[in-house]
């Protein structure tokens, strides 16, 4: 058991009702209702991290901000964690507190993006975080609160407010919550974590500056590259485009067994993406996406989406049935931001 | 109504920072100006045009023009080293 003391600021309501309102008064809230966190809450779940109160889980440079485990407790409870999520959201606040995540870029930007977050290994399936049906959408409490959990503990403890330090211009819904699993029990490829070097057996979270999932539908093709083409065709102007960000893609059950029928790996799905997704600077010009007139050699000179194939994280997850899947446009740019995996610790 | 609950604040409040602006020089006849250009569109355009107004008003020497790697980073090392080295004043912005 967590032994310091909960050094943060206590205040004393007749009850919950009133708690509620007193953290909407004091703008503590993403808009909706809060879990009111207790000296017990918050100590179930720092215990279920194995965390004490003043651990550093993450330091923030850009605000000179330690993020501590008590606050990331506090925050997880407000979202309405279970304390056996208290493992993911430390990791996944470690990750966001990563130099290569680069805080600061995406979580400031009029870019407006979100964390998004992956999980990977056994846990998905100990906390019924959903890899499957509805993937994006809710009804799942650990889907629900992990992600919530994040985006609290960048309101709060780290001052990412709308219009302050958060200056978005329009956001997206997966500010709210983010947070999927890897189908790893269906997929026919090694899981996101694996390729990144982890054993299948630990935990891991992915997080990744993201822009919203966009679904691609295509219910005619057979063949990996049938599918695979209208991925690219959608993907190819997406995002910022020329800023050359990571891309996550989500392969859902039809479309899974489509591909690996055909024999596909991860590597060869992002390949054909990477080989397909090219724009020619002419287009890039016309469009008013690159600057300048547009010259006769930029027919011909191409500028590829992403920087190189594995800039685009393929996760096998979504239903078993229908014939969509999705791309995630990563933030800004490589340059910028990058995905960071970390270890899940448990106690 | 008796209070019952007591309930935990969620927010940090930052670490205060001791900062202090590093001493202004009183003229800039002479001087060289640090251009930190932030990638952005525009932004060389706009930074080398107040450059030349600072050489021909007010008597700046030289100038050197250094890109950021993203606008959405600081100004990575051998920037400020370059800048430190050679340069009495610098000009950064965002240009968008």
């Amino acid at each position: 058991m967590s032994s310091g003391d909960i050094q943060s600021h206590a205040y004393e309501v007749s009850d919950t009702a009133e708690a509620i309102e007193f953290y909407y008064e004091k703008g503590w809230t993403d808009g909706l209702p809060v879990i009111p966190p207790t000296d017990a809450s918050v100590r179930a779940m720092l215990d279920a991290g194995g965390l004490e109160p003043g651990q550093e889980i993450a330091f923030i440079e850009n605000r000179q901000v330690s993020v501590t485990a008590e606050k990331v407790a506090i925050n997880a409870v407000m979202a309405g964690c279970k304390p056996d999520y208290m493992p993911v959201v430390a990791a996944a606040i470690e990750a966001i507190g990563d130099p290569q995540y680069g805080y600061h870029g995406p979580a400031a930007s009029t870019g407006g993006s979100a964390v998004f977050m992956l999980v990977n290994g056994p846990i998905a399936r100990e906390l019924d975080i959903n890899c499957g049906d509805n993937l994006f959408g809710p009804g799942w409490r650990a889907n629900a609160t992990i992600g919530r959990a994040v985006r609290l503990i960048m309101r709060n403890a780290i001052g990412t407010l709308p219009g302050k330090l958060d200056r978005s211009t329009l956001g997206h819904p997966g500010k709210y919550t983010y947070c999927i699993a890897e189908n790893e029990a269906e997929s026919p490829w090694p899981p996101v974590h694996v390729e990144r070097g982890f054993r299948p057996e630990q935990n891991a979270v992915t997080v990744f500056a993201a822009l919203a999932p966009h679904q691609i539908g295509n219910q005619l093709s057979n063949t990996a590259a049938g599918v695979l083409t209208t991925m690219a065709d959608s993907m190819r102007i997406s995002g910022s485009v020329t800023g050359q960000p990571q891309y996550a893609v989500v392969i859902a059950g039809e479309h899974m067994r489509v591909i690996a029928d055909d024999g596909w790996s991860k590597a060869d799905i992002k390949r054909f993406l990477f080989d397909h997704t090219h724009n020619s600077i002419a287009h890039l010009k016309r469009t008013h996406r690159m600057p300048g007139a547009v010259l006769p050699e930029d027919e011909t000179a191409m500028r590829p989406l992403v920087q190189a194939p594995e800039d685009i994280i393929v996760i096998a997850a979504g239903s078993r049935a229908g014939v969509f899947s999705a791309f995630i446009p990563g933030w800004g740019g490589k340059n910028a931001s990058q995905s960071v995996t970390k270890e899940i610790r448990r106690p | 109504m008796e209070k019952q609950i007591r309930v935990f604040d969620p927010t940090i409040t930052p670490k205060e920072q001791a900062l202090r602006y590093a001493p202004r020089p009183t003229s800039l006849q002479g001087k060289k100006v640090g251009l930190v250009e932030n990638t952005k569109y525009n932004s060389d355009t706009l930074l080398l045009k107040i450059g030349k107004i600072l050489q021909a008003e007010y008597g700046v020497q030289g100038m050197l023009l250094r890109r950021k790697r993203s606008s959405g980073v600081p100004a990575h090392e051998e920037i400020i080293r370059d800048i430190l080295a050679e340069c009495d004043v610098v000009i950064a912005g965002v240009g968008d």
